[in-house]
């Protein structure tokens, strides 16, 4: 196996540890930061992806996974500065007012990372006026995605959605909304763009947004 | 030769050291009462133990109560046998966890009403008044005209009356004492259950339990709420006070007392069940920061919440401690009392919310973290509630898979009990490994079938699939982030904890050795895992056998931190971390 190889299945496996130290010694050996996310990273979480969707892993190897990507990028991005400028695109997440669990929209956010998206993580219990602050101050953003557990949460979704739409006319960025309070049926009658059940489809169908 | 004085009966008896409390009762000729023989079992011969000479200036409250038989005198102390009150009321340490001085708000006390002498100026009020004790100052009472009036016809009835008294206010006046009672509600997201006490001395008359009829209109807190705030609340408030209006003429029929003889009512229950009976929005609760709208603990007349008891009766609403960590929790804490000991207790009452408490005297803190419903059988394939024909209790040696089911059955599910066992089982026959990942050797290794479709009850069988490990994982680790993450704001270890007390059925059924090694908890606090049933019904019935504990209650809800787990950067890194498990 090569180094890659090796950190892919770390990944997989869910180690952290073992993630770390090979990502340090990739990186030590001047292999390109891009090269260890493109070969190891997102091949793995695709590969995490696959498996979830054949229900062959679940939510515990998925999160395990995404903390391996999480741990991998911080020591790239340590090392490389301007790494966070090489992206298909920009991606703004949040977890919408009157919510504070984010489990699954770093979950969310990870996957657009190993995508090769650009994120912009607003954090939790984030207001209608965050979001439009988000956007007007992010014009290269191209998807806005907007997450909530609880069901007593979603009338402020549906405002920031409504909101986000007027503010947006000539349709620049999609609307993605998901979490566990949502449902496609939610989605749609709120008028967003896109809505997906887990965090693997989400980077999916993102990437078709991208022209 | 040490000297024993008896503060209450004014005796004292010089005795060897070594002699026991209950031996220096009996030689100063005391008449203790001892039935098991002074073998430390039976736990009636308490005792306070006063290291200074009584005076009214020390507070006698916080001394511990002691078994007699038990307690060996090294040198001069002072005991008070707390004889007279056991006469009057037994002391209770039969069938509660805490063994608590009977001292209740409400009692009984037989008064005079005489023909006053000429001359008299005091209103035949204040002359009933001043035969009552006197709650701190206020000596008053709480004006009651239609009791007033009805005085000078009492009067000519009979002299003798017993009046049912509570904190400055006399809720009755009867002509015999009859038996007067006090009813104790938990009211559970799932389960009802109330408690009716004989007010004479506190024990037990009567259980009910049924389901709370909320549920018609949402299994959980969060579906709950929203049916309130998008319909109101009087619909759920209605029919939570309803089943509780049927639970106490239930409770009362099992007893053969009337629900008038009811004169004070406790409730316990999660935050939004409490905020529904009052009828009160559960907005605030499920809105970030998720903050109940109020917290402290109340006293209200029952009949105001639509209750058909006595119609001055009382209601007593146990405070709540933070919008996740509601007034059972506080309740569990009472029945528990961490707060007086020097050594720290965690307390975890497992149920969709796993809510747990870490401290001792100096500090406690709560938080709550969202299980999720596996370990009440919902999201697992063969997942069932703890009823007949669940398997409980899962084996496996040398090879040899066997199991129990409750009511000795044929299976047709896994309770929670059984689903911690299975999955311990699991991993110790090497089928899961580090990650979860089932590989059954089984016909479809992503399933381990425990129970064949013939051999259940149901033809269906009984099995575990990968995807139910994964749950178990994801419910096992938000208790462990939980209690990692107070051990590190209490900044403790797992060593440093002397007790895990864990509330409700669950605990009572789980086998700890298992629920150690799928790592719910650190595996070290196997042994000092300790089940204490339904802990928050016990304290519900608490608040209302002393007046100490109910004023404690006040405390420990205001004194108890609160830990934000969604607020902490360091939760999902800890839950990601727990999700694994530890293989042999």
């Amino acid at each position: 196996m090569t180094l890659l190889e090796e950190l892919r299945q770390s990944i997989e496996d869910g180690h952290p540890g073992e993630t770390e130290k090979l990502v340090e010694t990739a990186l030590a050996q001047q292999v390109d930061p891009m090269r260890i996310v493109e070969e190891a990273m997102m091949p793995a979480m695709r590969t995490m992806g696959e498996r979830y969707k054949n229900q062959d892993a679940d939510i515990p190897r998925i999160l395990a996974a995404a903390r391996c990507i999480r741990s991998g990028f911080a020591l790239i991005e340590k090392e490389d500065a301007s790494f966070e400028e090489h992206n298909i695109g920009t991606v703004i997440v949040g977890t919408v007012e009157g919510d504070l669990h984010d489990v699954g929209k770093n979950l969310v956010a990870l996957m657009f990372r190993s995508a090769g998206f650009r994120v912009i993580d607003l954090g939790v219990d984030i207001s209608e006026k965050q979001f439009l602050k988000a956007v007007r101050e992010t014009p290269e953003v191209q998807i806005v995605c907007i997450s909530s557990l609880l069901s007593t949460a979603l009338p402020e979704m549906k405002q920031v959605v409504k909101t986000l739409r007027r503010n947006d006319p000539e349709k620049k960025y999609k609307i993605m909304v998901g979490g566990g309070a949502v449902t496609r049926q939610l989605a749609e009658s709120m008028g967003a763009d896109a809505y997906t059940e887990n965090c693997v489809e989400a980077a999916e169908v993102a990437k078709t947004f991208i022209v | 030769m040490v000297r024993v004085s008896f503060v209450r009966e004014g005796e004292s008896i010089f005795v060897p050291e070594g002699t026991t409390v209950l031996e220096a009762e009996i030689l100063a000729g005391l008449k203790p009462d001892a039935p098991c023989g002074g073998t430390g079992k039976c736990g009636k011969c308490l005792v306070q133990i006063l290291e200074i000479a009584p005076d009214e200036s020390v507070d006698r409250k916080d001394r511990p109560l002691v078994r007699a038989c038990q307690m060996k005198v090294t040198a001069d102390i002072f005991v008070d046998t707390l004889h007279s009150q056991k006469n009057e009321h037994a002391i209770l340490t039969e069938g509660y966890l805490r063994p608590v001085q009977y001292h209740p708000g409400l009692s009984l006390h037989q008064i005079r009403l005489d023909k006053p002498e000429a001359g008299e100026k005091r209103s035949d009020w204040e002359r009933m008044l001043e035969q009552l004790p006197r709650i701190g100052a206020e000596a008053s009472g709480e004006m009651d005209l239609a009791l007033a009036a009805s005085l000078y016809d009492r009067r000519m009835e009979s002299a003798r009356w017993y009046a049912v008294y509570t904190e400055g206010e006399v809720l009755d006046l009867r002509r015999e004492p009859g038996r007067i009672c006090f009813a104790a509600f938990d009211i559970g997201t799932t389960t009802v259950v109330g408690y009716l006490l004989d007010a004479k001395d506190g024990s037990t008359l009567a259980v009910e339990s049924r389901l709370n009829p909320q549920v018609q209109y949402g299994a959980d807190v969060i579906s709950r709420a929203n049916y309130a705030l998008e319909h109101g609340t009087s619909v759920l408030s209605g029919c939570i006070r309803a089943a509780v209006n049927e639970m106490l003429q239930a409770l009362a029929a099992q007893a053969a007392v009337g629900t008038e003889d009811i004169f004070q009512i406790s409730i316990v229950g999660n935050t939004c069940m409490h905020h529904l009976f009052l009828g009160i929005s559960p907005g605030s609760l499920v809105h970030a920061p998720y903050t109940p709208a109020i917290s402290q603990p109340l006293t209200l007349r029952a009949a105001d919440y639509g209750l058909d008891v006595h119609p001055k009766a009382q209601l007593l609403m146990l405070p709540v401690i933070a919008g996740y960590v509601g007034a059972d929790t506080c309740a569990c804490l009472m029945a528990v009392r961490p707060d007086q000991k020097e050594e720290i207790t965690l307390l975890l009452d497992i149920g969709t919310n796993g809510e747990m408490v870490l401290g001792n005297r100096s500090r406690l803190i709560a938080c709550s973290t969202a299980a999720g419903p596996a370990f009440e059988g919902a999201k697992i394939t063969c997942g069932m509630r703890g009823a007949a024909g669940a398997v409980d209790h899962v084996f496996y040696k040398d090879g040899v898979w066997s199991y129990t089911t409750i009511g000795g059955a044929p299976a047709i599910g896994l309770c929670g009990s059984g689903l911690i066992d299975l999955t311990a089982c699991l991993l110790r026959a090497g089928l899961i490994d580090e990650n979860g990942r089932l590989e059954s050797g089984q016909e479809d290794p992503q399933v381990f079938v425990l129970v064949s479709p013939e051999d259940s009850g149901n033809g269906k069988g009984v099995y575990l699939t990968r995807k139910d490990v994964g749950e178990v994982q994801l419910a096992k680790a938000a208790i462990a982030a939980g209690i990692e993450l107070l051990m590190e704001e209490l900044q403790v270890t797992e060593d440093d904890i002397a007790e895990v007390c864990i509330a409700g059925a669950f605990g009572s059924y789980m086998n700890p050795v298992s629920a150690g090694e799928i790592g719910m908890f650190p595996r070290s606090l196997t042994g000092r895992v300790r089940s204490i049933g339904n802990a928050a019904g016990e304290g519900a019935k608490l608040a209302l056998l002393s007046l100490e504990e109910w004023k404690a209650a006040e405390t420990l809800a205001r004194e108890t931190d609160f830990l934000e787990l969604a607020a902490l950067t360091d939760f999902q890194d800890c839950f990601v971390e727990q999700l694994g498990f530890e293989t042999a």
